[in-house]
């Protein structure tokens, strides 16, 4: 379900449900004005409305399992390889972000928000770790809209 | 998805061996990596390692029903998950008799051609051309050939549109079952995406224009080519398999010509022939055996590169033959529509039977094939799954060992990037993301 973002903050809920902990931030987000948009593509970054900020929201790659992170797109840009979101399947984030901002006219930056996943296979539900993060993943977001 | 290398092989180097050791090979699909080892000169071992961890869907489908597995088999893949559905559902409608209506079979190739144009259009542009026109990746790219990406993106947009109109949603699609669809679209909601592939077909032919402005290296070998063949059309989800060496076998028929076999480097099974020859999968594969099907446009695009030879011999003119695919899609793509007539009914009724059956389908890298065994219950009681790129393993590692003398003598970060290149040619599926390149070198003296 997407539901229009609000003018401040253009908030992305990335994931998918069906593989445990990659649907972190589709849980987190419930009740927000987040657009899910499943794996993080170009298009998503480019359609953000012209100068409000944007919020990546995914399962993290590259950190502990119920760890919160929160970096900025140039953080991304510059380590891909640290903590990313986990649902840019088809190109890297800094491949992601470097393409959007190229394209834009407008300025392309934001943060991203993310929880360590334990369990990515297939199921519903998430990890114990992941659940319990649940909170502070929230907050964490909350923060930013 | 798993993250980290295992295993260091640069620090096995015997003395006099040089190690080319890419630990995360860049702008494929998934996490991988390269060893090549070289003892004076000559390649002593290529390796081509899958560290993702398994994922086990074989397993996950053991008493699930039919359209279950669809649903699950889905999940396999972002990119190709229309095939790994096309695949299941034909085994299973092998297996229990169903004929599907003739508008069914229609909307299966119009779906098919949806997952191609998005697949093509992102390798071609996004992880392909970067390697071609000198670019470390595709954001220096869109800087400097802002046209080039933004017509790449419009074309991968047109393709995810055409999967999510008839698949609920352009990943992971949810309308495949067996005997047909849950729901089959109007006319008009099919009428309403004619004007997107009309500016797609404009670009699939420029991209064709594109691809042949490119330069690639003089690397040709004979490799044993193998697609499906349909004796009407460009094959998609029926016919045979073939071989250029003659092979031609049911759908079903695979385990009669092919095996797959583990490997201590890599996480993906790989697949041979019986006499344990490697054989290549995917576009060329497909441009090659089946130039005769193209659709006019198609077969006029190829024509026009003049790369025909070269697509079958030359592992980098790949892109080209992707392209000529694209071509293929868009048009084939508008003559479904533009012929379209709803269906009577969005499924044929069937019945689960007991028994096996198993049936490949043209994913957009390559030939993919499911055999299913179904108990009395009706349920899944053993699978196997063979993706193309775990097909396509062994020859690339040939190939890379056949590549690799050609570059010894360049510096290591050039001749490591050729090799990377190469790799990209074949557009590796490993499975769920593209990250970074860890390169490290180790020299032993004798």
């Amino acid at each position: 379900m997407t539901t229009e973002p609000p003018a401040g903050v253009w908030l992305l809920a990335c994931g998918n449900p069906d593989r445990r902990d990659d649907g972190a931030a589709l849980v987190a987000t419930r009740g927000l004005a987040a657009t899910e948009c499943g794996q993080l593509d170009i298009d998503d970054l480019l359609r953000a409305p012209a100068g409000v900020p944007i919020v990546i929201c995914d399962a993290a790659a590259g950190v502990a399992p119920g760890l919160v992170v929160t970096k900025t797109f140039d953080e991304l840009l510059a380590n891909p390889r640290g903590p990313s979101p986990h649902s840019s399947h088809a190109l890297p984030i800094d491949q992601v972000i470097g393409v959007a901002r190229a394209l834009s006219n407008k300025p392309i930056d934001g943060l991203f928000v993310g929880v360590g996943g334990a369990d990515f296979g297939f199921g519903r539900g998430l990890s114990p770790s992941v659940e319990a993060a649940l909170p502070q993943f929230r907050a964490a977001i909350e923060s930013l809209v | 998805m798993t993250h980290g290398m295992a295993h260091d092989p640069a620090h096995d180097a015997a003395p006099g061996e040089h190690v080319f050791d890419v630990g995360m090979l860049t702008r494929v699909e998934g996490e991988g990596s390269l060893t090549l080892r070289v003892r004076d000169g000559a390649v002593v071992q290529a390796q081509l390692g899958i560290f993702e961890a398994p994922r086990y869907f074989e397993r996950l489908v053991v008493g699930r029903t039919p359209d279950e597995v669809i649903d699950i088999v889905a999940r396999i893949c972002g990119i190709c998950p229309v095939a790994y559905q096309m695949s299941a559902v034909h085994a299973f409608e092998a297996l229990f008799g169903v004929q599907v209506d003739p508008g069914v079979r229609a909307l299966r190739r119009l779906f098919y051609c949806g997952e191609w144009i998005e697949s093509h259009a992102l390798h071609i542009y996004l992880l392909h051309a970067p390697d071609f026109l000198g670019y470390p990746s595709a954001i220096e790219l869109a800087r400097d050939h802002r046209a080039v990406v933004e017509r790449a993106l419009a074309m991968k947009r047109t393709g995810n549109a055409l999967v999510a109109r008839l698949g609920a949603r352009p990943i992971h699609p949810l309308t495949v079952r067996v005997g047909g669809w849950s729901r089959i679209p109007t006319r008009k909601e099919l009428l309403a995406l004619r004007p997107a592939l009309d500016e797609a077909l404009a670009t699939a032919q420029a991209t064709v224009d594109f691809v042949t402005t490119l330069s690639a290296p003089d690397f040709m070998r004979e490799p044993r080519l193998v697609s499906l063949r349909h004796p009407d059309e460009y094959p998609m989800n029926e016919g045979r398999i073939v071989s250029t060496d003659g092979l031609d076998i049911a759908l079903g028929s695979w385990r009669e010509a092919f095996a797959e076999d583990q490997v201590a480097w890599s996480n993906a099974l790989q697949a041979r022939t019986h006499a344990g020859e490697v054989y290549l999968l995917g576009p060329s594969s497909r441009v090659t055996l089946n130039a005769a099907r193209l659709h006019p446009l198609a077969a006029d695009a190829l024509a026009r590169t003049g790369l025909a030879e070269q697509i079958r011999v030359n592992p980098y003119w790949s892109i080209a033959a992707r392209a000529v695919e694209l071509v293929h899609a868009t048009a084939e793509a508008i003559d479904i529509i533009d012929s379209y007539v709803a269906p009577d009914r969005a499924f044929t009724p069937w019945e689960p039977r007991a028994g096996s059956a198993g049936w490949a389908t043209e994913a957009p890298r390559g030939l993919l094939f499911h055999h299913y065994e179904i108990d009395e219950r009706g349920l899944v009681s053993a699978a196997q799954i063979v993706p193309p790129t775990s097909q396509n393993q062994a020859a690339i590692e040939a190939d890379l060992t056949a590549f690799a003398p050609s570059v010894l003598a360049l510096p290591h970060a050039e001749a490591t990037l050729r090799l990377e290149q190469l790799i990209r040619s074949y557009d590796p599926c490993i499975s769920c993301a593209t990250h970074f390149l860890d390169l490290r070198i180790e020299t032993a003296d004798r």
